[in-house]
Order: structure tokens, then sequence, then C-alpha cells
């Protein structure tokens, strides 16, 4: 009696354990939830689990957890020695944070000609390659077609484009393409599709800022800045921020927002309070990350814009057009129980034949023109983003380092602090710089 | 006799002194140490000692005196908005609870949502294109008030907290109301005390102990606040809406200043104690 039940408990036991040590060996990947970069990750696990001959501990498990505090967690996850996944999700901005806790890595020999040299180096912190770089983030500025084409045709308005501009910007503008904005064009054209400032304006909005304090939401804005020559740092370290560029970047969004260009609640918007603003038919343009052309020019999804929404790169400042760029990838756990198979995944992740699946399940890598040209008839975006990315992209002096994220938060309360008039622009700046020089020193 | 009270007070005790030394006193003690030294993620096993250096930042940081600030503000007004609204609802809607008690769990309702998600719901809520309110508001007057800015942030957030856990205070007051002995009631009425003189001079000094208890638990809520906050403004433009549970989470995790932030946790430990330890021997006091 007591060998059956001795017997019966041990099987049961064994039964138990069998799943759990499966999964232990199986690779895990902890991937950015809620996306499509769920999707495309979804997707490239099974392409990559029905190879014929792939070893059932090599086998690719997705997991996921929610996108709020997604960073915090991972890096208590990290510090704390997690096994957890083998795989985790890292950032250009944040890989200097992460790094300690990870370990540096070799890709496929193909992945140069795949993704080019300046896409890898978004996954690099110190000369070394980190991770595969999945997908690219960068901006687009989202207009109203039918909405330019009827200011462009209309003499009556431009003259009151001109009258706008002249009392906002003190300068006389006409209305030009979106193509050919600078920061005052956009700022003219924003003022205009107002109608707080312009009653006859078909739109509530002229615009839709992301204002909230909240890191990425001066990744968006910093684009301004830069093109009219600013930079976090100089070559010698000096921290530069306190500068005419930041100035006059700041002080138009700050017009912007103080002419109701803008909801009055856009101190609250980050990305889907922007897209909900502008799909409701009400604003007229907005830089937005690419992330959202998909659902912006999708009918289901945007029934009153999608078949109007044009899309071009940022205006231009003073130096030029200019995007921030930032890749999202996939690197390896320094305590990732299974590091052979998740080598090999990462590996084969960075081929053509992966990265092109990842592309056709929704994800946005950015690809060489060569190997885009596989899938510019179903994925025209990517093109655009290769040629934006390479074009106009940018990353700030400093800004992959350890403390990066601490430098975007700590400008995103000042400079909301700013713009909603809880501090002058000189205190905000000044708060900002001195900051800065404490942790970029470091 | 006395010896072997003693000895079960300490077997029966056992258990729960265990359960407060390993889940409260050990963090707590390592907390202590975190207080006291240099220590980043990396380090987070072998912390340098620093001295009090962490406590002087903290001290001199203006963003955790604007901290403690909105914390107090905010868990004041709450209290006192919550209890106040608990109160009259407990005594005006009693006779109607009495006859159909089934309506006591609608008012429960909002208690049952977990504050995060109530952030959320209001989030969208009060969006002024797809939330209801706004929508109503454009509709009917042309336009409709920032509810997230800077300037309004603060007071609709003081109305988010009060809506949901104003059915707390309102049911730890309707039973107290309803715990208010009948013969008391009758007795007044018989020497001809009107409803206001029942009210004041009878029911609502019966009921202060409860009132106190309501303040104040409703008070240390709403000064720990941080889900629906951060949900819906983050610690708001210039860090406007930032309490102090929220300055302690972006120094921890954000600003990856441990030290300070483990600091800030432990003078809120400390000023917490001391609230907690002068209400007990007033208590104390009172019932002796």
């Amino acid at each position: 009696m007591h060998r059956t039940l001795l017997k019966s408990l041990t099987l049961g036991l064994m039964a138990a354990a069998a799943p759990l040590s499966a999964a232990q060996a199986a690779v895990t990947v902890l991937g950015w939830p809620g996306g499509p970069e769920e999707t495309a990750l979804r997707a490239v696990a099974d392409i990559y689990n029905a190879q014929d001959g792939l070893a059932e501990e090599d086998r690719v498990e997705v997991l996921f957890f929610a996108r709020d505090g997604f960073w915090d967690k991972l890096q208590a996850d990290l510090a704390a020695g997690t096994q957890a996944f083998d795989l985790n999700l890292i950032a250009t901005y944040s890989i200097g944070r992460y790094a300690p806790f990870m370990e540096p890595v070799t890709l496929s020999d193909e992945a140069e000609s795949v993704y080019g040299e300046s896409v890898l180096s978004t996954m690099q912190f110190e000369g070394q390659q980190y991770g595969v770089p999945t997908d690219l983030s960068l901006h687009f500025m989202y207009f109203r077609e039918d909405l330019i084409e009827a200011l462009l045709a209309d003499a009556d308005a431009a003259a009151v484009y001109g009258d706008i501009s002249e009392e906002y910007l003190g300068e006389r503008l006409e209305p030009k393409a979106p193509d050919e904005w600078t920061w005052d064009d956009y700022a003219a054209t924003a003022l205009y599709f107002t109608q707080a400032v312009n009653p006859d304006s078909p739109t509530r909005y002229g615009t839709v800022l992301q204002m909230q304090n909240l890191l990425f939401n001066m990744m968006v804005w910093q684009s301004t800045a830069r093109s009219y020559g600013g930079n976090w740092m100089d070559d010698e370290g000096n921290i530069t921020v306190d500068s005419d560029a930041y100035r006059r970047g700041l002080e138009l969004y700050k017009m912007l927002y103080d002419a109701g260009a803008t909801p009055a609640d856009s101190t609250s918007y980050e990305f889907p309070e922007a897209n909900a603003a502008f799909v409701s038919g009400q604003v007229a343009t907005m830089l937005q990350w690419n992330g959202a052309a998909g659902e912006l020019t999708n009918p289901e999804t945007a029934p009153a814009v999608a078949d109007t929404v044009g899309i071009v790169a940022p205006p231009a400042g003073d130096e030029g057009r200019f995007t921030h760029i930032h890749g999202l990838g996939f690197g390896l756990n320094q305590n990732a129980p299974n590091k052979e198979g998740a080598l090999a995944f990462l590996q084969w992740l960075s081929t053509e034949e992966a990265a092109l699946a990842y592309a056709a399940n929704s994800g946005a890598p950015a690809l060489t023109p060569e190997v885009v040209a596989a899938i510019a008839d179903e994925r025209p975006d990517l093109v655009q983003l290769g040629e934006f990315a390479s074009q106009y992209g940018y990353v700030m002096n400093g800004a992959t380092g350890a403390n990066a994220l601490s430098v975007y938060e700590l400008q995103a309360q000042h400079f909301t602090g700013y713009w909603t008039g809880q501090e002058t622009l000189d205190e905000a700046l000044a708060a900002v710089a001195s900051g800065m020089e404490d942790m970029l020193a470091e | 006799m006395d010896t072997r009270r003693h000895l079960e007070w300490g077997v029966l005790s056992a258990p729960m002194v265990i359960f407060l030394l390993l889940f409260l006193g050990f963090p707590a003690l390592v907390n202590i140490v975190y207080s006291l030294s240099s220590v980043s993620f990396q380090t987070l096993r072998s912390p340098e000692l620093s001295g009090f250096s962490n406590y002087v930042t903290v001290l001199t940081d203006g963003n955790f005196w604007r901290a403690i600030w909105f914390s107090l503000r905010f868990g004041t007004i709450t209290a006192l908005a919550e209890c106040l609204i608990g109160f009259v609802l407990a005594i005006f809607l009693a006779p109607l609870f009495e006859k159909r008690s089934w309506l006591l769990a609608i008012i429960m309702l909002p208690l049952m949502v977990a504050p995060a998600l109530v952030g959320l719901m209001y989030r969208l809520v009060l969006h002024e294109f797809v939330g209801p309110v706004p929508h109503y508001l454009w509709a009917w007057f042309g336009s409709a008030p920032a509810f997230l800015n800077a300037t309004n942030a603060f007071w609709t957030l003081v109305v988010v907290e009060t809506l949901q856990w104003t059915p707390f205070a309102f049911l730890l007051f309707y039973m107290a109301y309803r715990a208010i002995p009948f013969d008391v009631r009758e007795a007044a009425q018989m020497d001809g005390s009107s409803a206001w003189d029942m009210l004041w001079r009878i029911e609502i000094p019966l009921m202060a102990p409860t009132i106190a208890i309501a303040l104040f638990i409703r008070f240390i809520d709403g000064f720990r606040v941080f889900d629906n906050v951060y949900v819906l403004t983050g610690s708001g433009p210039g860090g406007s809406t930032r309490s102090l549970s929220i300055y302690v989470y972006e120094a921890f995790f954000r600003q990856g200043e441990i030290g300070p932030a483990v600091a800030a946790s432990v003078l809120l430990f400390i000023a917490s104690f001391a609230v907690l330890f002068a209400i007990n021997q007033g208590l104390a006091r009172r019932a002796r």
C-alpha cells in the first residue's frame, strides 16, 4: 500500500515537473507587449520553432508583461539576477543602463548587409553589440492632405494665413507644401487651423502636441531644438542645452500651447491621446512616432481621416531636417539559463529571412535598400522609414549613456514646467543643464 | 500562574512576531542600511556606507518638499470631502437603506475597482475627443474645461479620489449610525429634542470615534496616493501632481537614485510612526 502510494506520488511529481523543466529548457524571450512588436515577435518565433531539426530545448517561447513601467520592472528583474527570460528587449536609450546585466553578442554574417552599420549601432554600447535591432522608431509629420490642399489653392485663405503668421510669428508667411515646411511654417499652419485663432478653421485645433511630463515626449519634441543646431553636449563633453536652439524649440511649443493650437489637456497627452485627437478629424497636423502610421491610415481605426493622411519628415530648422531615432531590439540576459539556445535564436533573428518575416508581420525594422525592396509593395512605409532614418536620423550626444533615461526625465519635468507656466525658460534650462552636468559626468 | 500565562502569550503571539520580523522588520532594516549607503542597481548586494548624505540630499531637494505639500493637501482635502459627503449620505439616506438594503451594493461599487483602473477609466472619460464628459460639455456649452491641465489637474484628482472612496466613509458612518441604540433616540424624543438637536447633541457625539477613525484612514490613504494619480497625470507638468509615493518611485526607478529614494521612504516612515504614536497616546489617555 505504502509502496503504491510512494510510486504514485513520485510519478505525480515527475509529471508535474516535466512541463516545468521543458519550459526552463526553452529559450524565453521577453518582448514589448501590446503592439505591432508583439505581433511580429510571435510570428517570427513561430517560424523559428517550425524549422526542421530544431532541438526541443532551443524552441522559443515569448513572454510579455504590461507596458506601464516596463523598463522599471526590467531593471529590477535584471538587477535581481532573474532567470525568468534568456533574451530581453532593449532600446537605444537604455542600453547603457542595462549593459551591466547583459552580455555582448555576435550576430550572423548577414546582419550588416540586412540592417546596415548605422542601424546596428543603435544596439551598441561602448563599441560592443548588445542586440539585434528589430524595430526602428522615428518621427513622421502627419497632416491632413485635404485641408492643406484647400489652403494652398485658396488665395483668400493664404491672406488670412499671412495675417496670422505675422501676428504670432512676427513674419508674413505664405502657405507651403508640408515637405517644404520649416518649424515656422508648421506653426503658422497649426495656428491657421485653430478655431481659437481662426474662427473659420475647419478643425478645432491645428496640431496636437504631446506635453505630458514623460520622457518619450522629450524625444518627440527635441527634433525642433536639434534642427536649430541644439545638442545635449558638445564634442568636449560640455552640456549645451542652455542655448538659442533649445530656447527656440521650447518657445515654439509654448507659443502653440498658449495660443490654443493644441488641446488644453495636451499636458496630459502622450502617444494614444494624441492619436485619438488626430483620428477625431478635429486636428490638422501632428508630429508623431512612425508606429502610429498603421492606425492613422487604416479606415477601420481612423475612419474620419485615414484616406487623407499625408506623411513627411519633420520640418526644418536653420540646420536642416532632423528626426530622433532609436531602436528596439533583443539582447542576452547575463543570467540566461539557456545562453546557447538564446544566441542561436539571435543569430537567426539577424538574418535576412528573419528580418523580412518580422517586417511582413507588422514589425518595423530599418532595412537596407537592397533588402527592403523585397517587401516594398507590402510595406511601403518601411521604405520611408529607411529613407528618413538615413537622411535625417540623429542621436543626441550622450543619449545612449547609463543615465540617458534620467536626463530625459529631468528634461520632461522642467520643460513641461515651462510650457505650463510653472517655471521661466531661464529657470527650466538652468535646472536641466545643472542636472545633466551631474548625470552625464557620472 | 503568571509564568504560565506569559508562556501562553509568548506562544500565541510568536507567529505574529515572526511574521512581522520577516516581512516588516527585515525590509525595514535593509531600507535603513540603503538609506545610509551609496548604492545603485549594480551594487544592490554590496552597498557602501555613506553616512547621512542621502538624507541631506532629500531634505534639500525642492521636489521632495513639493511632493510633501501635494500629499498633505491631497490627503487632507480628500479625507474631509469623503467624510463629509459620506456622513451626509449615511444620515439622510439611512431610512431608504433600511427599507432597500440592496441599494448598499450599488453604493459600494466604486470600491470594487482597482485605483489604477479608475485612473485609466477617467483618462478616457475626460479625454476631449473620446470622453463623454467633454463631449457633452462641448455639445451643450461650446467648450469644455481642460480637466487635466496644470491648473485643474489637482482638483480633478481630488474629485476622482473622492468619488471612489466616499462609499468607504459612508459605510463606516452608516454602520455607526445604525448602531446607536433605539432607546437613546426614543428618550431624546420624549424629552422634546428637535431633529437638529438629536443630530448635534446625540448622534454626532456617539459617532465621533467612527468619524475620527474614518478621517484618519482616509487621510492616510490620500497621503500615500499613487495608482490613480500616476495613471491619470503621471507626476504632472513640472511635477505639479507628484505625490510623495510618486517621488519615491521616480527617484528609485526612473533616476536610479536608490539611496535618496529609500531615505525619503524612511523619513516618511518616521513621520508616520510619530503621528500614530501620538494618536495612540492620546486615545490611551482619553480611555483612562
